[in-house]
């Protein structure tokens, strides 16, 4: 069993983010970045179907400039096999589509049993590279899901709805799935995975060797402009030292009634 | 705008609330609307649906399609895309939306934008705005040429009131094989930590760091409160609390006298979850977070430094 996992490096969680002075982007060259969360949890996923089968490959692959090493190393030290990362300086801000055009050359030189990625990435929360990729793939998809039972040629999951309901389905593999937050406990990588990251393989791959062009991948849409949301009438903030708020804290709550 | 095909959802039975809100979105764009009704038996939601501002309304009904399934959902869209022809198409952004919008788009090749809460018309292109970065930046998209695919947040257009007549057609050859197959729908266990008639809740997200902290520094002041704790999905996922804790789209809808949100930011699933609260309080040290604008009160700071304090002034106010 081979199974892909395409993962995507987002700012770090804690980072303080800053619109870059073209207003298009957030300024990122001096920023943490880390794996995006879903995609750990897709991650996550392929290692334990490792565990079980020592003989199922994992790859790890991801479209981003060369920090995107990093957490490619990241992944590999906690078990991936091998890594591959996609860069073409013409696939700055690509689109959904644009990304999954490129995944899929990917994934169809691979030919994978299972391919995994996360829901949704936390800097753009587009929610779309996974069925667009499966689209492109022509193979069944599952999104925001919490469980998957393998069994033979087919996975079980348990897709995440509103207020806690689940809808369980099955596909056939070849298949591809988005993995929902909280599937999973995600291990660490341990420094014995960290040293042996050091020697697996790490391909660095251009549009031009996956076959395609930036013509062949141009994106459709285009971030024109992010900044910060107007501010409606907010809230009224409560100003003054930690005990001056503290009793304005409690005024609120008896004007309420609560106190 | 020439046409817009909205691509309608059923819940308990009728037209999701979600739907008559991209109604509302397709009319202010002017130009015609069309409608797609998909499911098994659903031919009256279709009429409902023509006289709601739905248009000519097409109906996908098929009994393989009884259940939501990807595969049969996205065959149908293509089917009315072929048919009307549209500019646009408009889905709701949910479970269903972010499972088939996608497909749609690679099936037609074409531009799409996902959770979108305004649509601008510029020239003969779309600018979609749209939130990004977990609510901390709105962003505007263009996407240019037709048609492109647009999957719209819940709640950002009011759902339309008006009445029109419309039409209703049947749409042929939906009907077939689904490779991604239906088992069942399984709901919640219902929990013994029952949110929703709570008075006050205090809730805790990831600023609070560890599980310990829900004990130490959130508890002392959900009881001086008399309140009951909530949280934040991150907080859930990580195992510090369980399921029925949480607040949001996929936990707990609930509506107290008095919400407290301490470190947590205002993703829109976890606004969705609380947003109408009678009383909103946010405790955040980041004054942009996006907490603050539900909040009618707002505590910019330390949730170490400042919850401790509040615990201890709601203590002495009681006279304890
Ligand atoms: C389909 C789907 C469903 C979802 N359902 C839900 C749901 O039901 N409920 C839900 O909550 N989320 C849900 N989410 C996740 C949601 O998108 C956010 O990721 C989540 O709400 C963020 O939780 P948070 O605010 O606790 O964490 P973060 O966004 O990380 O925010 C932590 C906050 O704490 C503040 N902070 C940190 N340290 C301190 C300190 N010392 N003092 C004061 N403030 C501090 C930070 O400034 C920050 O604002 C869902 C997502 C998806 C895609
Ligand atoms: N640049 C990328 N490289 C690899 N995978 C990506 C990339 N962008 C998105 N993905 C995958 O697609 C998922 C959904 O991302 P998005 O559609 O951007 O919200 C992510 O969780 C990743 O698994």
């Amino acid at each position: 069993m081979k199974i892909l996992v395409c993962l995507k490096q987002v700012p770090h969680k804690d980072a303080r983010l800053e619109i870059a002075p073209d207003g298009k982007w957030i300024a990122d060259a001096n920023i943490k970045f880390e794996i995006n969360d879903y995609d750990n949890y897709a991650l996550e996923e392929a290692l334990r179907a490792k565990d079980k089968d020592p003989a199922t490959e994992v790859v790890v692959a991801t479209l981003g400039p060369d920090r995107v090493q990093q957490s490619l190393r990241t992944a590999l030290g906690m078990g991936a096999d091998r890594a591959i990362q996609v860069w073409d300086d013409s696939l700055a801000g690509a689109d959904s589509l644009s990304v999954a055009k490129t995944l899929a050359a990917v994934a169809k030189a691979e030919k994978c049993d299972l391919v995994l990625l996360g829901l949704m990435s936390d800097d753009t929360n587009f929610a779309l590279t996974g069925p667009i990729l499966a689209e492109l793939l022509g193979v069944p998809s599952a999104t925001g899901i919490v469980s998957a039972k393998l069994d033979g040629g087919q996975v079980e999951v348990e897709r995440e709805l509103e207020g806690g309901a689940l809808e369980v389905v099955k596909l056939p593999l070849p298949c591809l799935l988005t993995a929902q937050t909280g599937m999973n406990e995600v291990r660490y990588a341990s420094l014995k995975g960290i040293m042996q990251a050091k020697k697996k393989p790490l391909d660095k791959k251009s549009l031009g060797d996956l076959g395609l062009s930036a013509g062949a991948v141009a994106s459709k849409s285009k971030i024109e402009k992010i900044y910060t949301p107007p501010k409606g009438s907010g809230a009224e903030i409560l100003s003054g030292s930690k005990d001056e708020v503290a009793q304005k804290f409690v005024g609120k709550v008896k004007e309420l009634g609560l106190l | 705008m020439a046409k817009t095909l909205i691509v309608a959802e059923i819940q308990k039975g009728a037209l999701r609330e979600a739907t008559l809100e991209l109604v509302t979105a397709a009319r202010k764009l002017g130009g015609d609307v069309a409608s797609l009704v998909i499911g098994s038996g659903v031919g009256g939601i279709a009429e409902d649906l023509s006289k709601k501002g739905g248009g000519k309304v097409l109906v996908a009904d098929d009994p393989s399609l009884a259940n939501y399934n990807v595969d049969g959902w996205t065959r149908a869209i293509r089917k009315a895309v072929d048919a009307e022809k549209p500019e646009l198409i408009l889905i709701s952004n949910t479970p269903i939306g972010w499972d088939v919008a996608g497909r749609v788009a690679a099936q037609l090749d074409c531009g799409i934008a996902s959770d979108v809460i305004k649509i601008e018309p510029e020239g003969s292109d779309l600018v979609f705005v749209r939130r990004m970065f977990n609510a901390k930046f709105d962003a505007r998209l263009r996407v240019s040429g037709t048609p492109r695919v647009a999957t719209m947040q819940p709640g950002a257009s009011e759902a339309y009131a008006g009445s029109d007549a419309g039409s209703v057609v049947k749409l042929d050859g939906v009907g077939g094989d689904a490779r991604t197959k239906f088992v069942e729908i399984r709901t919640a266990p219902a929990g013994g930590h029952d949110l929703t008639k709570a008075e006050i809740i205090v809730s805790g997200g990831r600023g609070l760091q560890k599980p310990e902290n829900f004990e130490a520094v959130l508890k002392p002041l959900v009881d001086a409160l008399g309140a009951q704790m909530g949280a934040s999905r991150p907080v859930v996922d990580a195992g510090w609390l369980p399921h029925e804790y949480q607040v949001g789209s996929s936990g707990q809808i609930v509506s107290p006298k008095l919400y407290v949100a301490v470190g947590i930011s205002g993703a829109i699933q976890h606004l969705v979850g609380m947003k109408n609260s009678n009383f909103i309080i946010a405790i955040n040290k980041d004054a942009d977070a996006p907490i603050f604008e539900v909040a009618d009160v707002g505590i910019v700071g330390d949730l170490f430094e400042i919850v401790p304090a509040l615990a201890s002034a709601v203590k002495s106010a009681k006279g304890g």
